[in-house]
């Protein structure tokens, strides 16, 4: 298999302006500026084959965003080497945009005042579709995405789930063998989400799509993805697989309990623990305690039998880790103390 | 009254932060001015008064008009319009504040700035390249910032009147655009309303844009006599009394129907 | 041929979305119609006062205006890229426009076209009819030519000053008021330059070039020789600055940093 997207050494820096505070410090910022320079991607190495389905992600500024412009071919890199399909993004935007898919979650693709059919005729012009391939490929769009009846709305009479069918209808409208997609869920209810899922699934499988896929909802990930690249402050701090990212991070098991009594703390709950090397943490509703284990029998037993026989219980839930607890440790800890 | 004050130096520190405004309006407004004491010098020619104006006075009142223009003139208009597109609106109501009031002093706040940044020394500048008479009498100097402060508020009460009329067009950026070039030549910035030809004179009495203007220019150019200053800071004030009358009306009729249109 | 096809595609569709909001379309054309009535009022009013001004008569003087007006009116149907910072740069929709195939300032004279502004060829052509009927003006069977000629230096003029300027958001990301400020700027083309001083003259000859776009090219209809030099470099003037600003462009998309950081 090929290499769809190949990163190397990729950078970008922002020249930020601080403003002084107070009203002096702005009289003083007329005359003179304060710059600096602020690497929103620093120096980022990574592959992606084609046909695969890779979930990015990271926090808010990790620098998710800059790179995903990097390689849709909206920035320019500070350095480093970018290849996507074969060519460097923006040295050559106009034909490297026809083999990609863009799909912003906040920001709609589709013009506000008119139908969404004559959207996607003028989109047919805009990429040179051929009309028999368009009816070919997008009859099949339409149907799995069932926008069929929405098709002579405008834009803006549509909901938001309906809007974002459409936004990705749009982005696959040249059939690209690249999609990008940034929050394509976002605000959507459970069946939309569930839906677009499936339709990506299928374009992949259909026609071997590659996707990149940056999201904070994990479970978008979790469905889609078997790979994810993890970035904090402009760098990876992990690529790899996601069921390994369980297996490395998430080895134990959580012990909900929801005591009757009212009384309960942390002080008196730990000596329960005590030769188990577990931790409490606090549930999210009253007198809901977690005790955080291994995940084995004979310690899942026992913890569950000190602490019915001595306090009393009214629920008991045993689950395992979360991949958003995994990885909501990972961005507190660090990838070292996995 | 607290928040009020506040919004005006919100304001007066969001206009601090682009300097690049700061530094290309005196700019601009100098080559506008400067392009019309050109102009104005060439209909001149060898006359030495037209309508009892000498050239000099001219001059002075093409720059001190424009300068002025940059306290009163604001996009107020266009902001409303923006917010009420956007939906915007609807939240501004649930606020614990008058909108329309707080319109008022960012357009403040966003004049106090241009006065200080933009027409003082854009002044300065301006009579250093052109000879520009300055009155010696601090009575013509007060008048002059009396008659200010009512230009700033009549212009920014057609303002939100063109700004709420959005409600009731849609996309109303063409009649803000038909106000601007109207008010520009119906305020006596583009030339003295003195040169109309009487009937003209006779009906723009009737209407508030003098008031923007022509009035305190022709103060600061010592154009008017004592009694005509008078008389015009009067009607000033009788405009901004009246124009209390239709923004109000309109307003509550805009905000009626933005309950049932739900923003 | 391509950006042709996509052209008229585009128009297409905005004749479409604008005659579904016919109010607004009446309306902007109402206030074209009202600012043109504005600027020839001003003149008609000074020369009440006056009948020269540095040689030109009222009549010469209306006629240049009515010129201006033709280029001026085809560059606000496809340049009017006044709100491009706010719009494009900090609304962030240059993002969308530089995933697209075509070029991306083609994209946005095609996003932001108004055509309605059109309208203004009729009013230009008619106060030039006004005015030249006044003066007597006789035309040759290769001026129509030379006005296709003439307007289209003007307006690649008027289109590279505001292009270059919108390129400056790229590099800044401060709102600028040049813009709005530009179209003051720009009206002073439509008067005779040799009514301003040597300096500003200079200007508006070599550096905002805004006398291509009415006392000179005008000034060849009018027959005042002493001006044929400037008139015959219109379309050359307005050639090299469109050029210089396509440069500057697309030198300024690879300066752009993307909405939200």
């Amino acid at each position: 298999m090929e290499n769809m997207i190949e990163v190397k050494d990729l950078r970008k820096e922002f020249k930020s302006h601080s403003s002084r505070s107070g009203l002096k410090g702005a009289f003083r910022d007329l005359f003179t500026r304060q710059y600096k320079v602020v690497p929103a991607v620093n120096d980022i190495s990574f592959t992606v084959k084609q046909g695969e389905m890779v979930g990015y992600i990271g926090e808010n500024g990790a620098g998710k965003s800059t790179s995903i412009k990097m390689l849709t071919g909206i920035l320019t890199p500070t350095s480093g080497i970018v290849r996507v399909n074969g060519m460097d993004p923006h040295k050559e935007r106009e034909q490297f945009v026809r083999s990609i898919g863009v799909v912003f979650g906040q920001r709609s693709q589709l013009w506000w005042d008119i139908a969404v059919q004559e959207s996607f005729r003028l989109l047919k012009k805009v990429y040179n579709v051929p009309d028999a391939e368009y009816k070919r490929h997008m009859n099949h769009v339409i149907e799995s995405l069932d926008i069929a009846p929405l098709l002579d709305k405008p834009v803006r009479k549509l909901s938001l789930g309906q809007r974002m069918r459409c936004e990705l209808a749009a982005a696959l409208l040249h059939n690209p063998p690249l999609l990008f997609l940034d929050e394509p869920t976002i605000g959507l209810d459970v069946l939309v989400k569930l839906k677009i899922r499936e339709f990506l699934k299928e374009m992949n499988e259909k026609y071997n799509t590659t996707v990149l896929l940056t999201t904070h909802d994990l479970s978008d990930i979790e469905a889609l993805c078997e790979r994810v690249v993890m970035l904090d402050e402009g760098k990876i701090i992990y690529d790899g697989q996601l069921d390994s990212l369980r297996s490395n991070w998430g080895e134990g098991k959580q012990i909900e309990f929801q005591f009757a009594d009212t009384e309960v703390d942390k002080r008196a709950l730990q000596p329960l623990l005590a030769e188990f090397d577990g931790v409490w943490t606090q549930g999210d509703r009253e007198n809901v305690w977690i005790a955080n284990v291994l995940n084995e029998e004979q310690v899942i037993s026992e913890v569950i039998g000190r602490v019915v026989a001595a306090h009393k219980i009214t629920d008991l839930k045993v689950h395992e880790i979360s991949i958003e607890d995994i990885i909501r440790n990972i961005y507190e800890e660090g990838v070292t103390n996995g | 009254m607290g928040k009020y004050i506040e919004m005006i130096r919100i304001r007066f520190l969001m206009m601090l932060a682009y300097r690049t405004n700061y530094y290309s309006g005196i700019l601009i407004y100098s080559i506008n001015i400067g392009a019309y004491y050109f102009l104005w010098n060439a209909i001149y020619g060898e006359k030495s008064s037209i309508e009892g104006m000498s050239a000099l006075q001219m001059t002075s009142y093409v720059a001190i008009a424009w300068m002025a223009r940059a306290f009163y003139f604001n996009n107020i208009d266009r902001e409303i319009a923006q917010e009420i597109k956007e939906g915007k609106v609807a939240v501004e109501l649930i606020r614990p504040y008058n909108y329309l009031l707080m319109k008022t002093m960012q357009g403040l706040g966003e004049g106090i700035f241009r006065l200080s940044f933009f027409s003082v020394p854009g002044m300065v500048i301006v009579a250093l390249i052109f000879p520009i008479a300055f009155s010696a009498h601090p009575a013509t100097w007060l008048m002059f910032a009396v008659s200010l402060v009512f230009s700033f508020l009549i212009n920014m009460q057609i303002n939100l009147l063109t700004g709420i009329l959005t409600f009731f067009f849609y996309n109303n950026t063409g009649l803000i655009r038909a106000k601007r070039v109207v008010i520009d030549l119906f305020s006596g910035l583009l030339l003295p309303i003195s040169f109309f030809p009487g009937w003209a004179q006779q009906i723009m009495n009737y209407l508030p844009f003098q008031g923007i203007s022509y009035v305190p220019s022709m103060i600061f150019t010592e154009g008017f006599t004592k009694p005509e200053i008078v008389h015009a800071v009067l009607l000033q004030v009788v405009w901004v009394l009246i124009l209390l009358l239709p923004i109000q009306i309109i307003w509550l009729i805009a905000r009626k129907q933005l309950v049932v249109q739900g923003g | 041929m391509k950006y042709v096809a996509l052209f008229f595609q585009y128009a297409a569709q905005y004749m479409k979305t604008r005659l579904t909001y016919r109010t607004d379309m009446i309306v902007e054309i109402g206030s074209d119609l009202m600012s043109q009535a504005v600027n020839f009022v001003f003149i008609l009013l000074v020369f009440g006062h006056t009948t020269m001004i540095s040689g030109w008569s009222r009549d010469e003087i209306i006629f240049i205006y009515g010129f201006f007006l033709v280029p001026f009116a085809i560059f606000g149907a496809f340049f009017n890229i006044w709100d491009f910072n706010e719009r494009y740069i900090v609304k962030g929709e240059m993002d969308r426009i530089l995933t697209r195939p075509i070029h991306s300032l083609f994209q946005i004279v095609l996003e932001r076209m108004e055509l309605e502004s059109l309208f203004g060829v009729l009013t230009g052509t008619a106060v030039m009819i006004y005015a030249g009927s006044r003066l007597d003006l006789t035309f040759a069977w290769y001026d129509p030519f030379m006005m296709v000629l003439l307007v289209l230096g003007g307006t690649l003029v008027y289109a590279s000053i505001f292009v270059l300027i919108a390129s400056i958001s790229f590099w800044s990301d401060s709102p600028t008021s040049i813009m709005p400020m530009m179209y003051n700027i720009g009206n002073y083309g439509r008067y005779p330059v040799n009514i301003y001083n040597s300096i500003i003259r200079f200007v508006l000859t070599w550096i905002l070039p805004f006398a291509f776009v009415g006392v000179y090219p005008a000034a060849y209809f009018l027959g005042r020789e002493e001006w044929y030099t400037y008139a015959f470099l219109t379309p050359v003037i307005g050639l090299v600055f469109f050029l210089l600003s396509i440069f500057m462009w697309n030198v300024g998309v690879t300066k752009y940093r993307g909405a939200g950081n």
